[in-house]
């Protein structure tokens, strides 16, 4: 799918009150869903140190539209997991994912989420990507709250490319619904 | 326990005065019972007692008022399977005792125990800390601990297979788990005894001991 073209609009107007306002709808969905993203921390370790910087004034995370953390999965979709995830915590973390509602984001934060980091052992998953998609990864250990803001942006560039009906066709293929192509 | 006044400031030790007590702890165990001190231990003096007697030598260390070894920090499991140059059982269990009425002073006590036959004598009715300290050396060596009241994993999963710490483990061999691990069949009896009444409790997951042992194996 090409990237949605900018939103032309003639807006209703006392001066013009019959005008209409014309628009592709991925351009819409996206221009909302990329503005509005609801996290969920799954803060494991001092990744999420850095996040709380983050989301204070000084960084101020809430003008990429972040403004809440959500603490349930049910209310959020943006899962943001900073920190260590043990085999453990695997089916925990997975069963979080699983919680959230379409459409998901994921991002990994930092060298531990992302890959494992150093602790190549028994009980570490090397990266989330073993048991959940991840949208964007974050290096750094731990990361800067700069190198999050550039994650958020990359995001929202890929959230603004994606296709509505598209993807509504392929969920509705998964349901195995019988759909004419 | 021995009756003292830990409200009172103890007499700083010096490196003279500690190895003194630790020979006076020494003698004074060596006069009850049978102990050899550990020949292959070069850091620290630790002693080497039948794990048949270990119920008895801690019951003197903790009960005998002028040693005062009222806190117990730790237990730990050793597995000498690429040990240069040893000879002997395969495991030990070691006990590390600190008085807190001699400043300064520790005690360490060993047990020998082989592959064939994994089982030592809880102390969890002596030290009630030695409860989650002989369940990790469980989980992470596989030693059975004698009279045990909940003998089970502590920081690996239940349905981890084998025993993470042992030499022969390959220590990035993986394994995938399915579900979470409640942990919570304490916290449920500590508020059954308080009286409470549990609407939902969580089932408890205990593998078979067959398993388990099969798993350590590899």
């Amino acid at each position: 799918m090409s990237k949605a073209p900018n939103i032309p609009a003639v807006l209703p107007s006392d001066t013009n009150p019959l005008s209409f306002m014309s628009t592709s709808i991925d351009a819409v969905i996206n221009w909302g869903r990329s503005n509005s993203m609801w996290p969920f921390p799954f803060a494991t370790a001092c990744c999420a140190i850095e996040f709380m910087s983050l989301m204070s004034a000084r960084y101020d995370f809430a003008r990429f539209g972040t403004e809440f953390m959500r603490f349930t999965p049910r209310q959020s979709d943006l899962l943001l997991v900073m920190g260590t995830v043990t085999y453990k915590q695997a089916p925990v973390l997975r069963r979080i994912y699983e919680q959230m509602a379409s459409p998901r984001w994921v991002i990994a934060a930092g060298a531990c989420a992302s890959t494992g980091g150093f602790y190549d052992c028994y009980c570490t998953v090397p990266g989330i990507d073993q048991i959940i998609p991840v949208d964007v990864y974050i290096a750094g250990c731990p990361p800067r709250p700069e190198a999050y803001i550039e994650a958020a942006m990359q995001l929202q560039a890929k959230i603004k490319d994606e296709s509505f009906m598209t993807d509504r066709l392929a969920r509705l293929r998964d349901r195995g619904e019988d759909l004419p192509a | 326990m021995s009756k003292f006044d830990y409200t009172k400031a103890l007499v700083p030790s010096t490196p003279e005065s500690r190895e003194a007590n630790l020979t006076k702890v020494f003698d004074l165990l060596a006069s009850r019972l049978r102990i050899v001190i550990d020949p292959q231990e070069h850091c620290a003096k630790s002693a080497i007692v039948d794990r048949s007697l270990l119920h008895t030598a801690v019951t003197i260390l903790r009960d005998t008022p002028e040693l005062g070894f009222d806190l117990l920090l730790d237990i730990v499991g050793i597995d000498y399977l690429n040990y240069l140059d040893h000879q002997g059982p395969r495991f030990a269990v070691v006990y590390l005792f600190k008085s807190l009425k001699v400043s300064g002073q520790r005690f360490q006590l060993k047990v020998l125990v082989d592959e064939e036959d994994l089982v030592v004598p809880t102390i969890s009715d002596l030290y009630s800390i030695a409860d989650w300290a002989e369940r990790e050396v469980y989980d992470q060596f596989g030693v059975r601990f004698e009279g045990h009241p909940n003998l089970k994993r502590l920081l690996n999963h239940f349905e981890f297979v084998g025993h993470p710490l042992r030499k022969d483990y390959p220590a990035t061999k993986r394994q995938w788990l399915s579900t979470n691990d409640p942990m919570l069949d304490q916290l449920e009896a500590r508020l059954k005894h308080n009286g409470f009444e549990l609407l939902d409790p969580v089932p408890v997951n205990t593998p078979a001991v067959e398993d388990v042992i099969k798993g350590s194996r590899q």
